[in-house]
């Protein structure tokens, strides 16, 4: 399941498949009998020949369960499935200076395929035969998502691809029939749902079973089964349906810029380190939503910057506040007068604190400097910070706020350098002149005002799974 | 620019033998393939007699017409259709310009009332017109466009040239059908079961049309060529395959009550004909699909008509029967070449009763020795089973199909009754 991220290929195999059986009895019993027998003949369903493979947007067709391989050979590696793949992905100049300048991009490549049934087959055949049965029953109709993802070494070949796959696959069957037979309540059925979560290693990316529409809340007892199953630490949230992992290439709808900084070459200082936020955050700034703030929303934008990160890690399930929801949270816990809705007035770090704890139910420590330079002593706190909390950071001073993502720090030189994240852009979510233009970059100890005070709001990650 | 019709020789020398054996009107239907540049026209066949005419076939009977043309629609595999209907008669040209038109309209609004797949924006939406005086042979050609119920007559070319049976390519494939549909709660019998059917149908072509094909094993890109087709008189088969996700069900309830259900399973054998030296992908992906929908569709409705499949008696215990929808046989137009019709034989069937309905519908002389009926096989089917023993046995029911066409005709005339005036021509 290891692998060296850079070269790694992910085959990530969809597809539909019915789920579909008459029910004599909704007894307990014969009603669990019948699902498994449905649920049997579709493991059979996927074992057969006639179950197909196809990498979408190529001509490359694979026939698993008799070794066909169409366009490709089977000894190939899976990385050779690329040349066969054409995307609308336009290669834009912007795109293009983007991959130059970062050589350590994270995420893997992956490789889609559908799940097809060939329906044809050779003659002669047996015409078809008509049945009807007439009894008073119910008739169970769904349609289960597979969704299986295996990670492929270099070395993988297409072949062992595929058969890890199809193994996926019926795995994936056996979970679903078991989480279905679990939530079943009379004749309501939940349909099981796959999701993917990329585990700290060894895990690597594993695919779980959930019955979908419950809610996070009601499945704690699940997860902890899983926490100990992988052992993970029972203090932070891996399996939360937000912790799902995101596939490259597949754009988030929202439109928002995930972790921007990612892109950039971290500052090496001697017998330095890099300490970075944790997780997955969206890039909120000026002029987003439809919204001028220009010259007063800093800080709103910087706490929208944050609670993106609660959310996208699976702590709270809202959205994103809104200026007027932040403002509105700080009348109701009494920090602002009603006539504070609507205005334009800025925010600072107790506010933002205040905010995060009304709203997100999250506990923020405050860091006070009462002079810029002192900033820059400030490296072995916001280091720890960022290893225990991994939170981003805002920071309000002068007339200024901004989030930081992270530092580089030399224990013994001292030397420091801030990760930030600037709310004050006001262009569009393109993320080479975000980044080119500094709006998400490495700055100095000079960039802040020496002489002016800050507050800092360093957000606690609740200890929950 | 009008329309080319090139026609087969052996065309002329059927509507010659019409003309010259016959008293009174003869109409008759045109079967070939419609091309977006040329027509080709493969057989004529003359409309059967209707025993049951009110003036013995003196005058041209729309509604029979239609219905034979619907019936020869079913026998007529993928690529092939009914493009028109000719008219043997003496009658003025503005009468019969008249008859032919309503002919035209009627058939065409019957034969696409039963099609379940969706027509392409790219078909050709003219039908043919052939009027044959039969003292002095002269014939005029006209088509109309029965998308436009305003449409006039344009002339169009009518040419007999030899050969034109021979050079055509055919596509075929073997496709396993697997339908399930709930039957609601309170029943009210076959009619329920026929129109459940025919929604579970419906969402079945789409899923067919949305299916990939690959020819030879491949997916072609839509504009490639295919080989086949480029020697005269050799058969030339291009296997096809189809590969087909299910529709994603969007239900709110997973489980639901019904009263049953229906399901057909088994498999088809498909097969599509196109004209041409290089036939493009395209067609022939969308000639085959068409077949596969309408073969099963066809089927299913031949055995919705059966009245064996209308007996119904629930009384609320459980009851499973089986029917076997009918078996597809193949019959050669002409002795050589690859261009063929087909029929459906019920278990209870024997191959001369087939070659019967080829000559009755296609007036075609076939011996039981030309037809193929290796392609399907009639399933085994078991015996009917009731879970309480009752008095009442099953009735035995004989299969009555002696007038085949009557029975359909009998369907088809509750259906027109509604909608169709009824226009009757006076004697030549």
């Amino acid at each position: 399941i290891l692998a060296d991220s850079e070269s790694a290929v992910i085959l990530r195999l969809r597809g539909p498949l019915d789920l579909k059986c008459l029910l004599d009895s909704i007894d307990v019993v014969p009603m669990q009998k019948a699902i498994s027998r449905t649920f049997e003949a579709l493991r059979l369903q996927v074992k057969s020949e006639s179950c197909v493979l196809a990498v979408c947007n190529s001509p490359v067709l694979i026939w698993p369960n008799k070794s066909v391989f169409e366009e490709i050979s089977p000894d190939a590696p899976c990385e050779d499935i690329f040349q066969f793949i054409q995307t609308d992905d336009q290669e834009t100049s912007g795109n293009r200076s983007a991959k130059k300048k970062n050589k350590k991009r994270v995420s893997a490549s992956v490789i889609n395929l559908s799940l097809m049934m060939e329906a044809t087959k050779p003659g002669p055949v047996s015409a078809p035969i008509l049945t009807r049965t007439v009894q008073k029953s119910h008739l169970l109709c769904a349609t289960l998502p597979m969704d299986c993802a295996i990670w492929s070494s270099c070395s993988d070949t297409i072949k062992d691809g595929c058969e890890r796959l199809m193994k996926a696959l019926t795995r994936q069957l056996f979970e679903m029939e078991k989480v279905t037979l679990q939530c079943m309540k009379g004749t309501t059925l939940l349909i099981p749902e796959p999701l993917h979560f990329l585990l700290p290693e060894p895990n690597g990316l594993v695919t779980v079973v959930f019955p979908s529409g419950v809610p996070d809340k009601e499945l704690e007892a699940q997860r902890q089964e899983l926490h100990g199953q992988f052992e993970l630490p029972d203090n932070k949230p891996f399996f939360r349906r937000a912790n799902t992992y995101h596939f490259p290439n597949e754009p988030y709808k929202d439109g928002y810029l995930r972790n921007p900084h990612t892109v950039l070459t971290h500052p090496t200082l001697d017998n330095g380190k890099v300490y970075l936020v944790q997780g997955i955050y969206s890039y909120h700034h000026y002029m987003q939503d439809r919204m001028d703030d220009n010259g007063w929303g800093c800080a709103y934008r910087s706490l929208q910057t944050i609670c993106s990160w609660f959310q996208q890690q699976g702590y709270v399930e809202r959205g994103v506040p809104s200026h007027k929801e932040i403002q509105q949270a700080l009348v109701e816990v009494g920090d602002k007068q009603a006539s504070f809705v609507g205005s334009r007035q800025w925010i600072g770090s107790i506010e933002v604190q205040a905010v995060l704890n009304h709203l997100l139910g999250v506990t923020s420590k405050i860091m006070f400097v009462s002079q810029g330079s002192e900033l820059a002593s400030k490296g072995r706190e916001l280091a720890n910070h960022f290893m225990t909390e991994g939170t981003p950071v805002m920071i309000g001073g002068g007339v200024l706020a901004h989030t930081i993502l992270g530092i580089a720090w030399s224990e013994t030189t001292g030397e420091i350098r801030y990760l930030i994240l600037d709310p004050h852009y006001t262009g569009a979510e393109d993320l080479p002149v975000i980044t080119e233009k500094g709006w998400c970059g490495w700055k100095g100890p000079d960039f802040w005002d020496q002489t002016a005070y800050y507050n800092l709001c360093l957000p606690q990650r609740p200890r929950v799974i | 620019m009008g329309r080319s019709y090139i026609v087969e020789d052996d065309v002329e020398g059927y509507l010659s033998r019409l003309c010259s054996q016959l008293a009174g009107p003869v109409t008759g239907l045109l079967i070939g393939q419609s091309m977006v540049q040329r027509d080709f026209v493969v057989m004529a066949t003359r409309t059967p007699q209707n025993n049951e005419s009110s003036d013995g076939g003196k005058s041209v009977d729309k509604e029979w017409v239609s219905e034979h043309a619907r019936q020869v629609s079913r026998m007529l595999p993928g690529g092939l259709s009914v493009l028109g209907v000719f008219l043997i008669s003496e009658s003025d040209a503005k009468e019969t310009l008249t008859t032919l038109r309503q002919l035209v309209f009627s058939v065409e609004n019957l034969i696409s009332s039963e099609r379940l797949w969706t027509p392409a924006d790219d078909d050709v939406t003219d039908c043919v017109t052939l009027h044959v005086n039969p003292k002095t042979r002269k014939t005029v050609c006209r088509t109309f466009d029965v998308k436009d119920p305003k449409s006039m007559a344009k002339p169009a070319d009518w040419k007999y040239q030899s050969g034109v049976c021979s050079s055509w390519a055919t596509v075929s494939c073997c496709l396993s059908v697997d339908l399930m549909v709930p039957l609601p709660e309170n029943m009210a019998f076959t009619r329920n079961m026929g129109d459940c059917l025919k929604g579970e149908l419906k969402v079945w072509a789409q899923q067919i049309e949305r299916g990939v094909c690959l020819i030879e094993g491949r997916k072609l890109p839509e504009d490639s060529e295919l080989k086949a087709g480029q020697k005269k008189n050799v058969r030339q088969t291009i296997s096809a395959q189809l590969l087909i996700t299910p529709d994603v069900q969007t239900a709110a309830d997973v489980v639901q009550r019904c009263g049953g259900c229906v399901s057909v399973s088994g498999a088809i054998h498909s097969r599509a004909f196109l004209h041409s030296n290089k036939p493009k992908a395209k067609l022939a992906e969308k000639l085959l699909k068409r077949d596969i929908v309408s073969t099963v569709a066809t089927r299913v409705q031949m055995l919705l008509e059966e009245p064996q499949t209308q007996n119904e008696e629930n009384k609320g215990r459980k009851q499973t029967e089986q029917f076997c929808l009918p078996r597809r046989v193949f019959c050669p137009v002409k002795s050589t070449g690859p261009l063929s019709v087909c029929d459906y034989q019920f278990s209870d069937e024997g191959l001369s009763e087939m070659t019967d309905r080829f000559k009755e519908m296609l007036d075609m002389d076939a011996a039981e020795e030309d037809l193929d009926a290796t392609q399907e096989m009639i399933a085994e089917v078991i015996e009917s089973e009731v879970t309480e023993e009752s008095a009442e046995e099953n009735e035995m029911l004989d299969p009555w199909r002696n007038n085949y066409i009557g029975v359909a005709m009998a369907t088809a005339v509750a259906l027109l009754a509604l909608a169709a005036s009824i226009v009757y021509l006076s004697d030549v």
